[in-house]
């Protein structure tokens, strides 16, 4: 009798679901945005996705929760999603030592010990520098779309540096370089280097090591990843699927949850 | 074409001499610190480097130090040392550069500050320097003696000055540990003498500036202000602002001022905002806008209290203004305003120094109210370029000037 | 029939605690409306002076919210901003007056900015900050002199030799009772414990020892080991409500040890009555009361004091608070965590923008208390 678990990530911005069977089969990934109710989308969201594979919720043996809304979502267990993502990453890449997490409203640098547990990690989850948000705002000014950045980046020769540690100041910072005669591929990649370089401040508290990978929204921006693996001067594993990483973990964890 | 208002003064090559021998000697302190039997002490900018001169001691001081780490650009790579190492990036800057500096001296200028045989820190200036000085004592396992200046409300106390007194005796036993010495009571007040000489001269160079136009502006203060704090009691010092002094003299008697066409005079509160110090009082300059005093390097042109050495050390160094009232602070404004005929004031209100300035809005009012100039208030960091926001400041600044109109 | 009554009594105790470690002061007025308060700012204020004094200690604590008054700049701590903003609303009018004591830079500047924007009339002790340095008992002694002399001037009234041994019998006895409670916590829940301990700066003095006194009958059978629990340390400065405390208990953590100004911080150190100055008792015990981060007694003795009472209480991990702005906490979090990270003892630092946790904290509490539950095996 094959058992079905359910690991819901509810981002203030994003809700992802992942479904798994016993044997460790993901039989199916779902994102989408929170909205209003981060836990209404994640309800319809777990439905559409055992639907998709002819199941019910009547079928899961065991939900997890995590992210900003898991303390109000109905689950068997809520559990932080640094502990999911540490769930998530070891699974998907058994070296990996440290996890950076860069979504669209956080950061995170997280250390891993020998058996794939939790070691440290270090927390950005204050200000928008160093995160998703940050790109967003800046390639808005530019009039830049998000899919747009690391094609664009890759054209960089000459990054242009951005010295404010906030947003808002570097929004303005990149505006005045605008006007100076920058082009947009060099600001978009000083850019880059800021998000970047702000996280790699975050894994000198905790120390980095190999081997490393690289998951959260941000994670598909080839910009952040090369500037990244440049400033820490390691290469960088990246899962094809950074988004639902830590959704996975959970649906991890919900196997475990059962076996114990 | 591109105009300059900002007049240089000549002395700058004497005072580059000057410094860079001092630095010379306090880097290469390795070699002849053992056998002259002169210990390196790192000291806070408010100690009583007298007593230590007296000793033999030579100083070196990671305040200043950290306004040349700005000056040089390094400051924010090293406070990221820092940062990384657990300081959180809201304590003092100087603090944090020093440390990364002691962390990674790889990427602090001149090789970063030479290793300490012990530490001197005097609390007068601010309660930060406490829990860095014990960082620095941790990690150097050295002695640190502290000099805890009580706060002053209102006037000096008598158990205060016996407290400090009392320390002061107490720093001077723990020093003739150290250096093998007994103190040289003749010494100390030759010491004393020539630190009242030094400050005598500053202060007078600092006066001619009641002359209209002023012959310094801002950034002067801030770079002629580096042997009073470095090298108070020695003769080089005495040497550097008689010259000093001499050039300043001849700019008042030739009409010369600091700024070309000074129509608005200002006065300066808190620490020099050093990453930006000439692009930033450019703003003011272009406009004819002269800086013609300022609170900051005002700091060391106090006359010594009177007394026996030691009694004198404990008063003076108790009584530094940063350790006094809100109502001391603005009544030492509103003179220099007065003195030296200023259309208003501006200050930096400096994330790094709490005690300069989270009392200045009250200070503020109570200036504008008694005088009835202007006073612009600047958010920055005295040695943190990430915490300067160029256009909020731009904008203010125009603001602020165009009410001079 | 007595025994009911006393049951009864203690549970009444009790719920008078909780209740007023809920209020931190607010409804004073209308519940001693007899009693005449007198605020102060940190556990270094001599409670006994103000209660020689005939007046009531309250320690002021902000009442929650981002408060911004124009008077202090954005980055200074919120209890400073907050506090400072109830003055300017008028919150703190029927006090006897607020005695400020010279801690932090931020306390230091507060004082001054009070008095020049104020209108209650404040009162400052400067006390030493090298407490074991030369000259520095005498100094504190002469500073408690001025300040029972400016208390005699508040009241227009004497403060004889009788009223300060009165004052430290009851401080004393306080401090004993505290100290019961506190030996109690690691069998307690957290928010309980932290909260019990802050009623007593909260109210008057002899009502809070009465009621404490009362219900540690009830508090002791209602003790239960903490089986499961991570047991937690928990080290800061003013944590002004137990939602921190709730959210560690709730996360499955026990803290069976604080070192907090508010909590058991505040009662710590030794209470000796005998000296001919009663004046030079009260010294002695703030002076040799456990330090926090603003005083010296020693290069490490706080890091000593922190090791042992960890080992003591057998905290597994220690959670170190800070209030976002706060100095002196964020400098010695480095040397503390680290030492205790060498000791093999877990460390999570914390910064918060008041004493209200929320989902960020939540966030790194969890995973902090996780990552113990796995390596203890639980």
């Amino acid at each position: 009798m094959q058992k079905y678990f359910v690991g819901v990530d509810i981002g203030s911005l994003t809700v992802k679901v992942v479904l798994l069977n016993e044997d460790l089969e993901t039989l199916g990934m779902v994102m989408n945005r929170a909205g209003f109710s981060g836990r209404d989308v994640a309800t319809r969201l777990t439905e559409q996705l055992l639907a998709d594979s002819g199941l019910t919720t009547q079928d899961v043996s065991a939900t997890v929760a995590t992210g900003y809304g898991r303390v109000t979502f109905p689950s068997d267990r809520e559990v932080s999603e640094i502990t999911c993502q540490a769930k998530g990453i070891i699974h998907l890449f058994p070296s990996a030592r440290t996890v950076i997490d860069i979504g669209g409203q956080d950061s995170k640098v997280i250390k891993l010990s020998q058996n794939g547990k939790v070691a440290d990690f270090a927390m950005n989850d204050k200000c928008a520098a160093g995160t998703g948000r940050f790109l967003e705002v800046m390639a808005t000014a530019l009039e830049v779309e998000w899919q747009e950045i690391g094609e664009l980046v890759s054209t960089s020769e000459n990054p242009t540096k951005i010295s404010s540690f906030c947003t808002v100041f570097a929004e303005s910072e990149i505006i005045s370089q605008v006007s100076a005669g920058a082009l947009k591929a060099d600001i978009l990649a000083g850019v880059c280097e800021s998000v970047a370089s702000r996280v790699a401040s975050m894994t000198r508290r905790t120390g980095l090591e190999p081997d490393i990978v690289f998951t959260g929204g941000v994670a598909h921006n080839q910009g952040v990843v090369n500037a990244l693996a440049k400033q820490l001067g390691f290469p960088l594993l990246v899962s094809r699927e950074p988004v639902i990483t830590a959704a996975l973990g959970a649906a991890l964890l919900a196997r475990e949850i059962l076996k114990a | 074409m591109a105009k300059r208002n900002y007049r240089p003064l000549v002395s700058v090559k004497a005072l580059q001499k000057t410094m860079g021998r001092y630095y010379a000697i306090t880097n290469y302190h390795r070699y002849w610190g053992k056998p002259l039997r002169r210990p390196l002490a790192w000291v806070t900018s408010g100690a009583p480097v007298e007593l230590l001169r007296a000793f033999k001691i030579h100083s070196a001081y990671p305040e200043q130090y950290a306004a040349i780490y700005s000056a040089r650009k390094t400051t924010v790579a090293l406070c990221e040392i820092a940062e990384a190492a657990g300081y959180s990036q809201d304590l003092c800057s100087y603090a944090r550069s020093n440390i990364g500096g002691v962390l990674r001296p790889d990427l602090a200028p001149l090789g970063g500050m030479p290793k300490p045989d012990l530490l001197v820190a005097c609390n007068n200036i601010c309660g930060t320097v406490l829990k860095w000085y014990e960082v620095l004592a941790r990690h150097f396992n050295v002695p640190l003696l502290v000099l805890d200046t009580p706060f002053l409300t209102a006037e000096l106390t008598p158990q205060a000055k016996d407290y400090v007194l009392e320390q002061l005796y107490a720093m001077s036993a723990d020093l003739e540990k150290i250096t093998g010495r007994s103190l040289d009571e003749k010494n100390l007040v030759k010491q004393m003498r020539r630190s009242a000489e030094i400050t005598s001269l500053w202060k007078e160079t600092r006066q001619y500036c009641q002359a209209s136009p002023s012959p310094l502006n801002a950034p002067d203060f801030f770079i002629h202000m580096a042997p009073i704090v470095v090298l108070r009691g020695s003769q080089e010092g005495i040497d550097y602002y008689r010259k000093l002094k001499a050039e300043v003299k001849e700019r008042v008697e030739l009409g010369q001022g600091a700024v070309e066409n000074e129509r608005i005079r200002l006065v300066w509160d808190n620490i020099a905002i050093w990453p930006q110090l000439f692009t930033f009082y450019k703003m003011f300059a272009d406009k004819g806008a002269c800086f013609v005093s300022d609170t900051y390097s005002g700091g060391w042109a106090i006359e010594q209290a009177p007394g026996t050495p030691m009694e004198s050390l404990a008063a003076t160094y108790t009584e530094v203004f940063l350790n006094r009232s809100p109502e001391f602070r603005a009544n030492q404004l509103i003179n220099l305003i007065r003195e030296y005929k200023a259309d208003g004031f501006v200050m930096h209100s400096n994330r790094s120094c709490k005690p300069y300035s989270l009392v200045q809005e009250v200070i503020r009012r109570k200036v504008m109210s008694e005088t009835g100039v202007p006073g612009l208030m600047i958010e920055a960091d005295m040695a943190d370029s990430r915490a300067y926001a160029e256009e909020p400041v731009r904008n203010r600044v125009q603001a602020f000037l165009e009410t001079f109109e | 029939m007595s025994e009911i009554n006393e049951q009864a009594n203690s549970n009444e105790s009790l719920e008078l605690l909780l209740e007023e470690a809920t209020l931190n002061g607010e409804a004073r007025l209308q519940r001693y409306p007899k009693k005449k308060f007198f605020g102060y700012f940190c556990s270094y204020f001599p409670e006994e002076l103000i209660l020689a004094a005939g007046l009531e200690p309250l320690r002021l604590l902000p009442d929650g919210g981002n408060s911004t008054p124009a008077e202090l700049p954005a980055y200074c701590c919120s209890l400073a901003r907050g506090t400072l903003d109830m003055e300017i609303r008028g919150k703190w009018q029927d006090l006897a007056g607020i005695g400020f004591t010279h801690t932090c830079d931020t306390m230091q500047c507060l004082s001054g900015i009070w008095a020049a924007s104020g209108h209650s009339k404040t009162v400052d002790i400067v006390p030493p900050v090298m407490l074991n340095t030369s000259g520095a008992s005498r100094y504190y002694l002469a500073e408690m002199h001025t300040l029972m002399k400016t208390l005699m001037a508040l009241t227009q009234q004497d403060i004889k030799k009788e009223a300060l041994r009165n004052a430290l019998k009851l401080c004393g006895y306080t401090r004993k009772l505290a100290t019961e409670l506190d030996a109690l916590r690691p069998n307690l829940p957290s928010p309980l414990a932290s909260a019990l301990l802050r009623a007593g700066q909260v109210m008057p003095r002899s009502d809070y020892a009465q009621a404490l006194e009362k219900c540690l009958p009830t508090l002791k059978e209602m003790a239960a080991p903490p089986y499961r629990r991570v047991k937690v340390l928990v080290s800061g400065a003013v944590v002004e409500n137990d939602s921190l405390f709730a959210m560690i208990e709730d996360l499955g953590g026990r803290v069976v040890a604080d070192d907090t100004c508010t909590g058991y911080r505040h009662y710590s150190g030794l209470t000796l009555i005998g000296a001919e100055n009663p004046l030079s008792d009260i010294v002695q015990r703030y002076s040799e009361m456990p330090p926090c981060p603003c005083k010296n007694r020693s290069l490490n003795e706080r890091l000593s004091y922190l090791t042992d009472l960890a080992q003591q209480r057998q905290a597994e991990c220690l959670i170190i608070v800070i209030r976002k702005y706060c100095d002196p906490h964020a400098w010695d979090a480095v040397a503390l965590s680290k030492s205790f990270r060498n000791n093999g003892i877990h460390t999570l630092t914390l910064e918060i923008e008041g004493a209200d946790v929320g989902g960020q904290e939540r966030t790194r509490l969890q995973a902090f208390l996780e990552s113990m539950i796995e390596d203890s095996g639980l």
